[in-house]
């Protein structure tokens, strides 16, 4: 009923299923060679035996060894992290515990005389950014039709799904499965967005595990932070369990998220640095938590009235508006990230992005403007050409006072910027930068649903409307993942010279804070639905009665 | 700014159009004065700690409401979960300060069960010569609702703090006092953290964190 995501999603489940039989006794799907051509298909259950083979193998070991460290150190994750977590079911706690358990197992095993290869995750995870946030993302818009039909209660499999969506690579194949052009793609390595996927899960699931145990080799140096980040580092995972409880709003979570974070400030007064680079709050400060409470009570407000005006009517009338209703909803699930390239060449400043922006609006037909958002793009960029500045002004070691250019007299500012100009400070841009393009955006929605619901002749069609604003949602996403990518480029050239254990978690924490920019933003939109509904309804009844 | 607050008070501002409601609250968040702008769409918001004794901030979660009447659907819906509002008028236009029973009736009915604390702004102070409501008949209006009154100017800065520290005193002296309380699945009120220095000495700031009624 829902869409095609549904089914694809279910439909993988059955075929996980009977490949954890199959797993569980020989392990097949491992036994394939990597880079050899596969189809979609047993690519899929290559990456199923994978994933169950992470899961399921471990149990024994991380019950009796980890299960109750994981679990004191989980509760230092819910003081320290930022991201929501709504009250959970409490099914998935064992699973996680056996993640955690399996990761710790990965990082001991990995620990000693490992960090050269680990300073190299940060940079190898910087060439697929774009592309996994993009399909976490993705991952999520189907998890939350998936919850919707569930009406809230995780069966066995779904929680078994969650572990699947955990580093998004179980979005990768209901992707690969529902688009025919994306199969052919997954075939070859160098074609669309997910060609970097597509010999195929050797490359995406060595990635999970690398930041995975990247972060935890981290976590003995400098303790629960990172485990804290960490944790989040399957967001699809602690999202999906979020949504399938569905009693908590957004806006909840993201609320108790920045009162955690506040009462771990105010612990910590002293350390400013920490007080700059929280999400949550400066999420709120840009009023994000705002506008996105707002948004949710006018989403309420409108599945009220779409509810009502549907029991109100009868027979025909009611199959004819169900349609129609269901036709907007449809419209709703079509965020993908367009299969071309998803590395934009045009220098990152954003003026794409703007212009692309502009014109979506504009095809609305209200009166709205991406000023805002404008101006949060500007700003971030700002921001990143003040640390590339700083980047090129900084003396090469090597051969110092060479072709400083014509700037000599700025030269000495711009080295003792260069002094002050620490990774932290570019992780606190960039944290910054993502907070505040999402609390914008999260803007733009709200204020799109007031003048949807309130502009007085609607001469586009609501469908349309949808349509357009799931363009916009996908636009928003990928300027999320390319402003990451960004930051994370600096990071990487500027912490050339720092130790890993320093840089590694500031580079997961700007990823992982882009991801759940990009989560709340589909969160958002898709509050929009009942909202352009309610518009149908009124624009129906403004022609009828004419 | 500041993280450390021990309240939160969500304030609503409401008044006709054009009365200057959102360029008081830019000019009380931001301390600028813009002569033109656009009108509000739907609700905006601002923010701002105040700090009512040394102290002792409370951050002020302000909801900027459209006054066009298109939007009053959904302006209506943020009463509820306000513990404090601006009703705002414009005293060259007298059809504005007409309205003001309007819109106290209008929060009454949307505000229940909870109570809300209205003070009474008369602005545009600066354009005194255009006068169309006197100070006296605003007063009395005023006293008979049971609010406070005050005449501010966002262009020259008349009164903007103090109306907002008035408000804010306002409710803290109810909290105090526990008529108000914090209340789960409220927004009106809610409890900031101090850091541990402060609470040990000041532990007599906090009863209304224990009034759950």
């Amino acid at each position: 009923m829902e869409n095609t995501g549904t089914t694809e999603v279910s439909d993988h489940k059955e075929i996980r299923q009977e490949d954890r039989s199959i797993s569980d006794e020989t392990d097949t799907g491992r036994d394939q060679p990597h880079g050899v051509e596969l189809t979609p298909r047993s690519d899929m259950a290559k990456q199923d035996a994978n994933s169950d083979k992470t899961v399921v193998s471990e149990p024994e070991l991380t019950e009796s060894t980890s299960g109750d460290s994981a679990g004191e150190r989980r509760e230092a994750v819910s003081m320290t992290r930022k991201r929501p977590e709504s009250k959970a079911p409490t099914q998935p706690v064992g699973t996680e515990q056996q993640l955690l358990g399996e990761a710790e197992k990965e990082s001991s095993s990995q620990a000693a005389g490992s960090w050269g290869y680990w300073g190299n995750w940060g940079k190898s995870l910087l060439s697929t950014a774009t592309a996994t946030v993009a399909s976490v993302g993705h991952g999520i818009s189907q998890a939350i039709e998936k919850a919707e039909t569930s009406l809230g209660i995780p069966s066995p499999t779904e929680v078994s799904a969650e572990v699947k969506l955990f580093d998004g690579k179980g979005a990768e194949f209901d992707e690969a499965e529902s688009s025919p052009k994306a199969q052919s793609e997954s075939s070859s390595p160098t074609s669309g967005a997910f060609g970097m996927f597509s010999t195929i899960t050797s490359a995406v699931q060595s990635t999970g595990i690398t930041v995975l145990s990247g972060g935890l080799d981290a976590l003995e140096f400098i303790g629960k932070k990172t485990m804290d980040v960490l944790a989040e580092g399957d967001p699809g995972f602690k999202k999906t369990k979020g949504l399938m409880n569905r009693n908590t709003t957004l806006s909840q979570a993201l609320r108790e998220a920045k009162e955690r974070e506040e009462l771990l400030v105010a612990d910590q007064v002293s350390e400013d640095t920490e007080k700059k680079a929280h999400y949550g709050m400066l999420f709120d400060e840009f009023q994000g938590l705002s506008h996105l409470e707002a948004l949710e009570i006018l989403s309420n407000e409108s599945e009220g009235k779409v509810k009502s005006v549907l029991h109100a009517l009868s027979g025909q009338d009611v199959e004819n508006l169900k349609e129609e209703l269901e036709a907007i909803k449809e419209a709703f699930s079509l965020v993908e990230f367009d299969e071309e390239e998803e590395e934009e060449d045009n220098g990152g400043d954003g003026s794409e992005f703007v212009k692309e922006l502009c014109e979506l609006l504009s095809e609305l037909n209200i009166a709205t403007t991406s000023d805002k958002l404008s101006k949060a793009r500007k700003n971030a960029h700002d921001r990143i050409t003040e640390a590339s500045n700083v980047l090129s002004a900084q003396p090469e070691e090597s051969e110092p006072e060479k072709g400083q250019g014509p700037r000599d007299e700025a030269k000495s500012g711009d080295l003792n910027k260069v002094q002050k100009y620490s990774v932290e400070n570019i992780h606190t841009s960039a944290i910054q930068s993502l907070a505040e393009l999402t609390a914008r955006s999260i803007e733009q929605f709200h204020k799109v649903a007031e003048l949807i619901l309130h502009s007085q002749d609607p001469d586009v069609e609501a469908l349309d409307r949808a349509k357009t604003l799931s363009k916009v949602t996908v636009v928003l996403c990928k300027e999320v993942a390319s402003l990451s990518k960004q930051f994370t480029s600096c990071l990487t050239a500027l912490g050339a010279t720092e130790k890993v254990e320093v840089l590694n978690p500031l580079i997961t924490g700007v990823f992982l804070e882009a991801s759940n920019s990009a989560t709340y933003i589909q969160d958002a939109f898709q509050l929009l639905v009942p909202v352009l509904q309610v518009s149908q309804i009124q624009s129906r009844s403004n022609t009828t009665t004419r | 700014m500041e993280a450390i607050w021990i309240y939160q008070f969500r304030l609503i501002v409401i008044g006709d159009s054009t009365v200057g409601k959102s360029c008081l609250l830019r000019r009380f968040t931001d301390g600028r004065f813009t002569d033109v702008s656009d009108p509000t769409v739907g609700v905006d918001f601002f923010a701002r700690l105040v700090e009512i004794e040394p102290g002792k901030r409370i951050k002020l979660q302000l909801w900027d409401t459209a006054g066009q009447e298109r939007f009053r659907s959904i302006t209506r819906s943020y009463y509820r979960n306000s513990v404090g509002g601006l009703l705002v008028f414009d005293i060259t236009n007298r059809r504005s300060f007409e309205h003001v029973r309007h819109w106290l009736e209008e929060a009454k009915m949307h505000v229940q069960p909870f109570q809300i604390i209205f003070l009474l702004v008369g602005h545009k102070s600066d354009l005194a010569s255009q006068r169309k409501v006197s100070r006296e008949e605003a007063e009395k209006l005023a006293a008979v609702s049971g609010m406070k009154y005050i005449e501010t100017s966002a262009k020259d800065a008349t009164n903007v703090e103090e109306s907002f520290t008035i408000l804010t005193r306002e409710i803290y002296g109810l909290l105090k006092k526990g008529d108000i309380g914090i209340q789960e699945g409220w927004e009106g009120v809610k409890s900031g953290f101090v850091p541990n220095v402060v609470h040990s000495s000041e532990e007599a700031v906090k009863p209304g964190r224990k009034c759950l009624c």
